[in-house]
């Protein structure tokens, strides 16, 4: 959302729309998402949520509240809209803003809703004056506490709280900036024992605080948690690939199936999910694969059989897998000219795996409209091989981490599972060659794989 | 409903005969294709959602597991303690597809009273978790709470025991473990006998101690059936004790939605009416409306109070359609309210005689 100024982390629009629908005043983010919509000040107001909220408030003549999700663009844009009636004119008030980021996978971290379900002994809701509403009740007897008696009383009969690691009250801070609270520490009044809170805000029609829905685990004591082998067990991925492969391959296909309402019309949420696990599914089926080539980089007698290769010639190919993801992206690839031959000494496939993903990289943080350079060189001893994007390049901090395992170049970005670089550079330097990046933040990156070249043709 | 297992597999004879073997499969066939006619044929408005549908049959089989268990595990106490404890293990284990097929296959289940309960606790259940929070002065605790603090004795009392028996309901909807079945005496007691008849009719072998043992655990789990602590009573508890003014009451019944507290405001209504809690129940959740909208004009709830009523419960339930609402508010708001009141009236029979009048109706529509 370019137009409005990004230090601002809630800003709020007003409209006004006349008995007729039209549009009689309105501030600049409204404006601009209204003629993007294909409307204009005096006209009926384009943006069919907004008019259906305004048209209900006028008939019902009270205030209305919903969050709706607009189209902006390229891009879903999740707001709060307040309808009043005022007179003839309904004032809106247009609040959130929100853009819909991608599906992406998230980390496991106690903000999320599933871990309120999973992990913790007990749950507990509150109402806006923090008074509990909701205490499971099996939990009572289990750690010696009437949940009866409980209803009603305000949060702090159940539990003291204790200050987080940083000296403050996390849930004063989650209070304050209406967002998950997520670890306040805190002692059972009824036995004193330990425990941790996590609470969701639950928002009420006004988009104000409503209340927490939180869960309490009990602390246990530390106890030495066993060495994790830093090696896969040879195990671990013996017939993974056709234990989740086929499954997942068919909730992909399905899932596209629904998306595109092949078997008939099917509601327009429900295609969104589609889609969404579609995406999911095929983000898990990437993971299988890199999965099986970490069991395999990673075992301590993990060969590669080298080969002559013609390392000009593979990287072409791999810019030719990427042609039509490029295209999509507005970006394109510069690949060596097809008389350039660079030969080396490598795995043909593999060698080609790390050069789509260092492609495919280079994609991704690429600006519509920029060139991916792909060339190639030979020194004494070694080919050499450059890709180049124009994006926003690898801070020196992070040259390092990014080669780690599960870490990703932009944790914000969405896609990508943080394996590819770590698998590339373990598989590179099975072949005798390395793989490195030159960068500086806002530069763009250069991926720069090395490999043996063939002694032979010296 | 999908409880329950094919109605003709338990019926099928010994194995090792083709041809009954043939004659079940076919028979299986056609009963399957019977049910696939019906469903095509099912009005869209008569269909359960899914998300309904699961929690109906979630609510079902916690209830009569519930029911069960204490059966059998008090049975096959009194039977140990006359030292027949191999007719008492015979007792306590389940045999066959389970207590809720075999009633399922009886056609037992498709009892109407039992099911309009348990569809209406059901899709009450459902629209209370998803109406849109109002919180009306953030300063001060929700409505229940509230009123769990207020200095009389007999609504704090009601007050809290609500806030219990809402958890209690919403652990038990969430688990599927039903602490007690919550159902109105009549149907408790009809279910009671048919899960002990049930377990009586697993028994290969039947004798007068079993069947005695079985009669008084389902006699124990009548005798201990409180009517009185299921939500709804509660609730209807609750209203009587507040005695909501008419000047109060438009101010309770949109609190009590914005506090989610779907089961107080269906108590408050009826108690404005005096009606049965089932009853107006029944009208809150009916997706038209129409004969709320009459029951809120009947205690003379003016246009911008039936307007956030009805908005609040659109927003909750699918079914609703908000325009239609809309279009016909104007309308709504000029009702008359004694004309409301006559419209209304036939609500306000005794339960009984309600009851009687509409199973002579059913008879007459067969």
């Amino acid at each position: 959302m370019t137009m409005f100024d990004p230090t601002t982390e809630n800003p709020i629009a007003h409209a006004i729309i006349a008995a007729d629908g039209t549009l009689v005043f309105a501030d600049p983010a409204l404006v601009a998402l209204n003629q993007r919509a294909g409307g204009m000040r005096g006209a009926p107001l384009a943006v069919p949520q907004l008019a259906t909220i305004a048209r209900l408030a006028r008939r019902l003549g009270i205030v209305v509240s919903r969050g709706v999700v607009v189209a902006d663009d390229e891009a879903d844009v999740d707001l709060w809209v307040r309808a009043q009636p005022d007179g003839e004119n309904v004032r809106l008030t247009v609040s959130g803003w929100r853009e819909i980021a991608a599906w992406r996978p998230t980390r496991p971290s106690p903000d999320v809703q599933g871990v309120l379900d999973s992990d913790s002994d007990w749950r507990w809701e509150t109402d806006a004056a923090l008074r509990l509403t909701f205490v499971t009740l099996d939990a009572g007897p289990k750690h010696g506490f009437d949940p009866f008696a409980l209803l009603g009383q305000p949060l702090t009969a159940m539990f003291a709280l204790d200050s987080g690691s940083d000296g403050g009250l996390p849930i004063l801070d989650s209070l304050a900036r209406r967002r998950p609270m997520t670890a306040q520490p805190a002692r059972l009044r009824s036995s004193g024992r330990a425990v941790m809170l996590t609470a969701n805000v639950r928002y009420d029609v006004s988009g104000d605080f409503a209340g927490f829905v939180g869960a309490a685990r009990v602390v246990v004591e530390d106890t030495p948690a066993p060495a994790e082998p830093s090696v896969l067990s040879a195990t671990f991925t013996t017939g993974l690939d056709k234990a989740l492969r086929v499954p997942l391959a068919r909730i992909v296909a399905n899932a596209d199936s629904i998306n595109a309402q092949s078997d008939g019309p099917v509601q327009g949420d429900y295609a969104d999910y589609a889609a969404d696990i579609a995406t999911a599914g095929r983000h898990l089926l990437s993971l299988v694969d890199d999965l099986v080539d970490l069991q395999a980089v990673e075992r301590p007698d993990f060969t590669i059989a080298p080969e002559p290769i013609d390392l000009a010639d593979v990287a072409r190919r791999a810019a030719g897998l990427l042609t039509v993801r490029a295209a999509n992206l507005g970006v394109s690839i510069a690949r060596p000219a097809t008389d350039v031959r660079v030969p080396a000494i490598g795995d043909f496939r593999r060698v080609l795996q790390i050069l789509v993903n260092l492609v495919g990289n280079a994609l991704r943080y690429s600006p519509r409209g920029s060139d991916v350079s792909v060339t190639v060189t030979r020194d004494a001893t070694h080919a050499v091989l450059t890709v180049a994007d124009q994006g926003k390049g690898v801070a020196p901090e992070d040259q390092v981490r990014i080669f780690e395992k599960f870490e990703r170049v932009d944790t914000s970005e969405a896609g990508g599972n943080g394996l590819g670089l770590y698998i590339a550079r373990r598989l590179a330097r099975a072949m005798q060659g390395d793989l490195t990046v030159e960068s500086a933040s806002g530069e763009g990156a250069r991926f720069v794989l090395t490999l043996p070249t063939d002694p032979a043709r010296h | 409903m999908s409880v329950g297992q094919d109605p003709v597999q338990d019926a099928m004879p010994s194995p090792d005969a083709p041809v009954a073997r043939a004659e079940s499969a076919r028979l299986r066939a056609e009963t399957r294709l019977a049910g696939t006619i019906a469903d095509f044929f099912l009005d869209a408005d008569a269909r359960l959602d899914d998300r309904t549908r699961l929690m109906l049959a979630r609510v079902l089989g916690g209830i009569v597991e519930a029911i069960e268990a204490d059966i059998r595990r008090h049975a096959a106490r009194l039977l140990a303690g006359q030292g027949l404890a191999k007719v008492g293990e015979a007792v306590l284990r389940p045999k066959g597809a389970g207590v809720v097929a075999r009633l399922t296959r009886a056609g037992l289940l498709r009892d109407e009273d039992l099911m309009e309960e348990l569809i209406a606790r059901v899709r009450h259940d459902l629209i209370a978790a998803s109406l849109p929070v109002d919180v009306a002065d953030p300063d001060e605790a929700s409505l229940v709470v509230r009123l769990a603090g207020v200095p009389d004795r007999v609504v704090a009392s009601a007050a809290s025991a609500l806030l219990a028996a809402e958890s209690r309901r919403r652990v038990s909807n969430e688990q599927g473990l039903a602490s007690g079945s919550e159902l109105p005496a009549e149907l408790h007691h009809r279910l009671v006998w048919w899960v002990a008849a049930t377990i009586r009719d697993e028994q290969r072998v039947t004798t007068r101690e079993g069947d005695r043992a079985i009669t008084d655990a389902a006699e124990r789990s009548l005798a201990a059936h409180d009517e009185g602590e299921r939500a709804d009573a509660v609730a209807m508890r609750l209203a009587g004790a507040m005695d909501a003014r008419p000047n109060e009451l438009a101010a309770v019944l949109v609190e009590s939605i914005g506090d989610r507290r779907l089961s107080l405001f269906v108590a408050v209504l009826a108690h404005a009416l005096g009606i049965a809690f089932d009853q107006a129940r029944a009208i809150t959740l009916e997706p038209d409306g129409d004969r709320l909208w009459l029951a809120l004009r009947a205690i003379d709830m003016d246009r911008p109070t039936i307007a956030r009523i009805g908005l609040a419960l659109s927003e909750a339930d699918p079914r609703r359609d908000i325009e239609a609402f809309a279009d016909a508010l104007d309308e709504i708001a000029s009702i008359d309210s004694t004309e409301a009141q006559a419209a209304v009236a036939p609500l306000a029979l005794n339960r009984d005689f309600r009851l009687a009048l509409r199973a002579l109706a059913r008879t007459d529509r067969r």
